[in-house]
């Protein structure tokens, strides 16, 4: 019986070790160490990276991180509710069908799909095109390569992660409570507020958790809808191992980027044990 | 009589079937009335359409001489227990009784004494921190109850309340239900298909069949001079004989034939149940009909295979018309 189980587990536990915690360790290994000429590492060992990581210009960045990432996370809860509502109160034959809709954008590349918003959003994309042919303004809008672009960009790309959780806590939402809460005197919005809101609060924040992780790390969406610049921390991440060379600065920010989502996870896995009790 | 609640040729079809099929019945202010029937006789519907979960097709809905149809549950004077108590699982006791008082825009301050009143009403003063999960089902059915009655309601449904408790449960909520309304004065319609709950609780009850009332009374008028064959039947046991519907308690059972005056059979014992206070005998006739005999337990004991005398005075034979 063990042994089976270790047999089954082997894979597993296997992946893990030679996936994660071995670049983990060497990772944690560069953090330590001095840059080296044309990239690499080398010593002597020093606790200089971690002591960078307190200059006011990363601080901007993180703080700009956040914020982008607060906000496109907000913006897909937002989004999502309603959607998750509407598909959890569709007939049963319909609601395989809109999931499936949900889901349908991860059969393609999401390079492919972020270089796609690009056709939309640039000065010559499809949005201004259309704007200016109409006559309604004379000049593109700048659409592309700023931080609106990339909020829109991670909603986009986050949004199905949002929808998920949310629909499947509101499926399991007895119906029964919101007739009580109507003949309580409860308006729809009231009920909305005071039943379905509070009874979702779990999967509002697993949806807001699986959203605003990859949000704050991601990299792809800033790098290509926000022009290049160093806007979130991912592409500051990558600056120091690609044009910086700098990778011993480089793996300090991401084990710095990796302790901020843990406390962040564990502040919500303990609120959740709350409220199970 | 002043009437509280008036259906008026009240009509409901499912795509299927006629589930409610013109039902016209007056509830006096202060009254306990049961519609009783099978499951599946339109009852939960009545009570839908008068709590405002569903429309009827035509017949109108009037409360207190107001016209009910087309409002929203949420403006209608009526609440509702609901069969699985529907507590709201993210508030405490005290909080699901506070709901509907806040609804109603009432301040905190005017709330919490209603509250605390209500909590003692039901005896539930020292749970009202509790989540509905560290609750029991007593405690719940109570709660439930509190958050209805609270907000004074013109008038409150009952959905099948006490389903959901043990059987010995369930007849002690049954007295402190009916202590509560008689104190309270409001009208309560309640909702089964229990005939021994009706009986014990209502002032009236309506007996519901296939979308249609079969008759109204008070329990004594439908258990006793029951009008139909199927009320008969629903509310108690029956022997039918030759046409004629006795009940068991007033069917007797003798080894000599009876006196004048008594309608007998002759019929041999198939068993005898023993059930504490009292025996059945279960007997055949001759032509094949089962009589039940209940006789006090400490009377002659029958064996089966006995030939013996069923018989029962002509005054209780049920005046089953149909």
């Amino acid at each position: 019986m063990n042994r089976l189980r270790a047999l089954f587990l082997a894979p597993s536990v296997g992946f893990t070790v030679i996936l994660f915690l071995i670049p983990l360790s060497i990772i944690i290994g560069y953090s330590f160490q001095t840059r080296g000429v044309y990239g690499g590492v080398t010593a002597p060992w020093t606790l200089e990276n971690y002591q960078r990581l307190f200059d006011p210009l990363y601080g901007l960045i993180l703080w700009r991180s956040l914020v982008m990432a607060l906000l496109a996370t907000a913006l897909c809860l937002l989004i999502a509710f309603p959607l998750a509502l509407f598909i959890a109160r569709a007939e049963a034959k319909w609601k395989s069908v809109y999931l499936y809709l949900v889901i349908l954008p991860f059969w393609t590349s999401f390079l492919v799909r972020t270089y796609a918003w690009m056709f939309l959003l640039r000065d010559t994309g499809l949005i201004n095109s259309l704007l200016l042919s109409m006559g309604l303004i004379r000049e593109p809008l700048p659409l592309l390569y700023n931080e609106t672009a990339v909020v829109v960009g991670l909603v986009y790309g986050f949004l199905p992660f949002a929808v998920l959780p949310l629909f499947s806590n509101l499926e399991r939402l007895d119906k029964n409570l919101l007739e009580a809460a109507a003949d309580l005197g409860a308006t729809p919005w009231e009920t909305l507020r005071h039943v379905v809101l509070p009874m979702c609060a779990p999967g509002l924040r697993a949806a807001g958790v699986l959203v605003f992780i990859p949000c704050l790390g991601s990299y792809l969406t800033p790098d290509l809808l926000g022009g290049g610049k160093s806007i979130m921390i991912g592409n500051l991440i990558q600056n120091q191992f690609t044009t910086a060379r700098d990778w011993p600065f480089g793996a300090a920010i991401s084990l710095a980027l990796m302790a901020l989502v843990m406390i962040l996870m564990v502040t919500v896995l303990r609120q959740d044990a709350e409220d199970s009790l | 009589m002043d009437v509280s609640l008036a259906l008026q040729t009240l009509t409901k079809t499912f795509p299927s079937h006629r589930v409610v099929d013109g039902i016209s019945l007056d509830v006096p202010k202060s009254c306990f009335y049961s519609l009783l029937g099978p499951s599946g006789c339109g009852k939960t519907t009545i009570l839908r359409m008068i709590a405002g979960f569903a429309e009827p097709d035509s017949g109108e809905i009037v409360l207190n001489g107001r016209k009910l149809n087309g409002l929203r549950p949420y403006e209608r004077p009526v609440t509702t227990v609901f069969q699985n108590y529907a507590l709201f699982p993210h508030l405490t006791a005290a909080e699901n009784i506070a709901f509907g008082l806040q609804r109603r825009g009432e301040s905190a301050a005017a709330i919490a004494p209603k509250v605390t009143r209500m909590l003692e009403l039901v005896g539930l003063q020292e749970k009202g921190g509790r989540l509905p999960a560290n609750l029991s089902g007593g405690e719940k059915q109570r709660t439930a109850l509190a958050r209805a009655l609270v907000v004074e309601p013109e008038l409150l449904l009952l959905d099948e309340p006490l389903s959901a408790l043990d059987p010995a449960l369930r007849k002690r909520v049954r007295i402190e239900l009916k202590q509560l309304q008689q104190r309270l004065g409001i009208t309560f319609l309640f909702i089964t298909h229990d005939q021994e709950e009706a009986l014990s609780l209502s002032d009236r009850i309506a007996v519901m069949n296939k979308g249609k009332i079969e008759q109204i009374g008070t329990p004594r008028e439908i258990y006793l001079t029951p009008r139909t064959r199927f009320v008969a039947s629903f509310l108690g046991a029956v022997n039918w004989v030759d046409g004629a519907g006795i009940r068991p308690e007033s069917t007797r059972i003798s080894r000599q034939a009876p006196g004048n005056g008594a309608r007998a059979v002759e019929a041999e014992v198939d068993a005898s149940t023993f059930l504490g206070d009292c025996f059945h005998v279960h007997t055949r006739t001759a032509k094949g009909e089962t009589v039940t005999a209940q006789i006090p337990h400490d009377s002659e004991a029958f064996a089966n295979g006995d030939r013996v005398h069923v018989w029962w005075d002509r005054s209780d034979e049920l005046p089953v018309q149909e």
